[in-house]
């Protein structure tokens, strides 16, 4: 006799894990005459956060009904983590809470009203080529996202550039990794990682800095934790952090520093590394040189060790703070110079500073110095947040200064290729970078900005100081286009709304953060009227094109006419984007065509250059010859490494000599604590998705602020008591969690929460880093004070107004 | 009732006195592990909001390092329209 339904679909639940981990259990379901448990399954990636795991997802009867990781995977090995497990419950028609139809209004004191897509799409023409034609190009904008795929940034920004002679193309990822961007790029000569998530399972040191990997990338933190679990005493893990946080349950050492004191930790590190000679002298004399000031001067060996000289282990500790010893310092670096392959992790604690790029630079210093690059178990690794931010922003062209495939908007070389290559004559694309993120929501605010289009991102939560910003986006004189599933806080301050489909129910490609291209192609429908954006982008250049009477702009879009929008049109985008703009440049793609994506259980990692290279997943390590087909090719001599990056014409290696810098804002007697922000696991960015999945709003339903237990006593407070936290911009009132987290004199907020008195962007500072233009959303200063006792509070998202 | 595939990580050192804590709770089946504390488990609860919490209480375990889940099958949720925000 069978089995039942469910004992069927237990067993295979068990056979799934057990198959992860190569356990054989005593029971197969191969014999079962059951129907399975979907009717199909379909490859695809997790939509939230920047590791990229793969799964499967399952259909039945046209609904997402299953899910499975897929062990293949280089990613995640077939690990999901809840939010990956659950995401299933926003697509088709499961959310009755998703947009349906397109929703205008031509003030923004009024209520919306359903409209069809030809009057929406006329409308979006109609008012961009208005301000074009009253204000000038430079008065419309677009601003996008590291969740939009690649397709959709490309297209996007296409249309921007070529068609509406704008660099006004802007994206969140500018909010998170443009400091990575910038460390890489002037450190390495080229943007994004060397090395690959295999190194996860081949090093032998990971110094952890600035990142809550638990949380924040749960299935990439369980490799880490698998690989010093499975070599208890020769594995070490260093986390360095102003908070201890779960990450920090692993670590063999924590070093908490005051915030903002990181260089000089790192300084000090670099000091011990060049104190006790434990730097690779060879690899220093073969692929590095060393440079200082905003005109990249070279000086020498000599030079840079009488810089470090300057940070004393004795004197670091002393600046650091926090639990920081001169013996801690030592160890560190000790532990760091000497493993086999040291890893390296950061995300925001680093990238979201003042000098966000100087703190990557010096991450990478340590890494050169030591010659901890190339080899198994050895990088310099940024994770990033969002899943495309990469892979679209990073490489489509998706931020003000940079076009396709990693040009520079400022060199006319790459900029007049580009006009070649999109068929459009030279002199279209302004030579000018246009407006960064926080230089975008201030034109809006100065009404220099006309219409700005802003697509599957909420800034209005997401900037810093956001109250500032929401001024100018509320103006009446602006108008402006949302492109969401669900209402947010920015769909609120829009004239108007346009519906659109969300992942597996719409085709592209995903590129996470270790160089790896991943296709998900439509597997259910999308809800109401929703559409895809690249169908959106394409129409509405369509109509662009009348308005201004300009062939340029249905120039840009003419490759894509008359393609079925689900699977041909984002496909006949891809190509273009890979086979013309990414043909020599270092992300390569024009191996990973869909239709190797496809084949692949994961992806391609670029360079990419042949479909037989695609076929093999790519490049593992870059610039490391026989494993990197461009370090072949581009090879200048007999040694190992090429490192042939664009952006340093020597070919060589930077170690950049940056001084200790604090934070814009320092506590003082009026605000005396550092604020922090982050995330918590449950919940990613504004929770505009994850806030709609119920089991993980109950998980979180609120913002608190974490303060610790020394501090909580001095000022009486008690764990949820309501305490208000006041900057020279804003005020939040959140409950109290009273927790070793934070350093004493600090506390820590997440930031997903929609509530107005719990909005911590209200509250943070728009300070930036003058190279990356990334804000310094980590450190503000702050004051805070009990305002009452426990209240019970609701959790709260934006709804749309019938 | 949603039911769930997952790999458990907990201490190598202390893993029976962990299998014997996870056992004891409700909807939870073990049907193997191995040296490394690699322990599988299946649970099954009656919505995934239930789930969630599971795993929660779970890692509440001082034995228990991580819960990876590998499999997720919630068609009659889903069939039940299930997700009411
Ligand atoms: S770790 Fe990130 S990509 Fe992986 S399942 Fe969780 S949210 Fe998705």
């Amino acid at each position: 006799m069978g089995l039942s339904r469910r004992e069927f679909i237990k067993r295979t639940a068990a056979l799934t894990a057990a198959s992860y981990v190569g356990i054989d259990l005593p029971f197969s379901n191969e014999q079962e005459a059951h129907a399975s448990d979907a009717d199909s399954w379909h490859k695809g990636t997790c939509r939230l956060c920047g590791s990229g795991c793969r799964l499967e997802l399952g259909v039945k009867n046209g609904k997402a009904v299953a899910l499975r990781g897929i062990t293949k995977s280089r990613t995640n090995m077939g690990y999901l983590c809840m939010k990956g497990m659950l995401f299933y419950k926003l697509m088709g028609n499961n959310h009755p809470e998703r947009l349906k139809k397109p929703l205008y209004r031509a003030r923004k004191d009024q209520p919306f009203k359903e409209i069809s897509w030809d009057e929406a799409l006329d409308i979006a023409a109609k008012e961009f080529a208005k301000a074009v034609k009253q204000y000038g190009n430079d008065s419309v904008a677009y601003y996008g996202s590291g969740q939009a795929l690649t397709e959709e940034t490309y297209i996007f920004q296409k249309v921007m550039r070529g068609g509406l002679k704008t660099n006004n193309v802007e994206g969140n990822p500018r909010l998170c990794m443009a400091s990575a961007v910038g460390g890489y790029i002037t450190s390495f000569g080229a943007d994004e990682p060397i090395g690959s998530y295999t190194n996860f399972e081949r090093a032998s040191c990971f110094f952890i800095i600035g990142s809550n990997t638990a949380e924040a990338h749960p299935v990439l933190f369980r490799r880490i934790m698998r690989r010093k679990l499975d070599n208890k005493d020769t594995v070490k893990v260093i986390n360095a952090d102003p908070r201890v946080s779960p990450t920090s349950r692993i670590a063999d050492l924590h070093l908490q520093f005051n915030p903002g004191t990181d260089l000089a930790l790192l300084n000090a590190m670099a000091y011990v590394i060049v104190e006790e000679n434990l730097y690779d002298e060879d690899f220093l004399k073969n692929y590095a040189v060393f440079r200082m000031g905003k005109e990249k001067k070279q000086v020498d060996f000599a030079k840079y060790k009488s810089f470090v000289k300057d940070y004393s282990p004795e004197k670091a500790a002393r600046i650091c703070g926090g639990n920081i010893t001169p013996e801690k310092i030592r160890q560190a670096a000790r532990w760091f110079a000497k493993s086999e392959g040291t890893m390296s992790i950061w995300t925001m604690g680093i990238n979201q500073r003042k000098r966000g790029v100087w703190a990557n630079n010096l991450i990478h210093n340590l890494h050169i110095l030591t010659g901890q690059l190339c080899k198994p178990g050895a990088d310099s690794f940024s994770l990033t947040g969002q899943p495309n931010a990469c892979g679209g922003v990073r490489e489509g062209g998706g931020l003000c200064h940079i076009l396709p495939a990693h040009r520079l908007v400022k060199k006319d070389k790459l900029r007049h290729e580009v006009e070649r290559l999109w068929g459009i004559p030279e002199g279209r694309i302004p030579p000018k970078p246009g407006y960064h993120t926080v230089a975008m929501f201030e034109a809006v605010n100065q009404g220099k900005i006309k219409a700005i289009w802003i697509n599957c991102t909420s800034p209005a939560q997401s900037l810093p100081n956001c109250d500032k910003y929401r001024k100018g986006m509320r103006r009446e004189d602006v108008f402006m286009v949302v492109t969401d599933i669900f209402p947010t806080k920015t769909t609120e301050l829009a004239n108007l709304i346009l519906p659109t489909a969300f992942i597996f129910e719409k085709t592209g490609v995903y590129g996470c953060t270790e160089r790896r291209s991943q296709l998900t192609a439509k597997a259910v429908d999308a809800p109401g009227e929703a559409k895809p954006e690249v169908w959106i982008v394409r129409e509405w250049a369509l109509r662009l094109a009348k308005e201004l009477n300009d062939p340029v702009i249905k120039k840009c879009v003419e490759p894509f006419l008359g393609k079925e929008p689900d699977y041909e049109l984002p496909k006949a985008i891809w190509d273009e984007y890979t086979q013309k703009l990414t043909k020599g440049r270092d992300n390569d793609l024009r191996g990973a065509t869909y239709d190797v994506l496809k084949k692949l259980p994961d992806g391609v990692q670029w360079p990419a250059p042949t479909k037989e290279w695609a076929l093999k997943g790519g490049t593992d390590i870059k610039f490391v010859r026989g494993l990197d087909p461009l370090a072949d090719k581009h090879a200048k001599n007999d040694l190992p490494y090429q490192f042939y990056g664009p952006a340093h014409p020597d070919k060589k290696l930077w170690i950049w000599l940056r001084p200790q810098k604090g934070p814009a804002e320092m506590p003082d007697s009026e605000y005396p604590f550092y604020l922090s922000t982050g995330r918590v696991i449950d919940h990613w960015h504004t929770a505009s998705m994850t806030g709609r999945i119920k089991e993980l709003m109950r998980a979180n339903p609120y913002a608190y602020v974490e303060i610790n237990p020394k501090d909580a006593e001095k000022l009486g407070i008690k764990p949820g008591d309501m305490v208000e936290v006041v900057s020279r911009r804003g005020r939040n009132v959140l409950p109290a969690k009273i927790y070793v987290g934070p350093c004493e004199g600090m506390v820590f907020v997440y930031w997903h929460d929609q509530a107005e008195d719990r909005m911590i962007n209200r509250v943070t500072k728009d300070a930036f880093d003058p190279g990356s233009k990334e804000p310094e959303f980590k450190i503000c200063a702050c004051r805070i004070k009990k305002v009452s006792g426990p209240r019970p509070l609701k959790p709260f998202l934006v709804q749309m107004k019938a | 009732m949603p039911v769930g595939g997952f790999v458990i990580n907990v201490d190598p050192d202390r893993i029976e006195e962990s299998i014997k804590k996870l056992t004891s709770f409700r909807g939870v089946e073990i049907h193997g592990s191995d040296e490394k504390g690699n322990v599988i488990a299946v649970f099954e609860s009656s919505n995934s909001h239930e789930m969630e919490e599971m795993v929660k209480e779970i890692m509440k375990i001082e034995t228990v390092l991580s819960v990876g889940l590998t499999y997720f099958n919630a068609e009659d949720e889903v069939e039940g329209n299930a997700n009411q925000g």
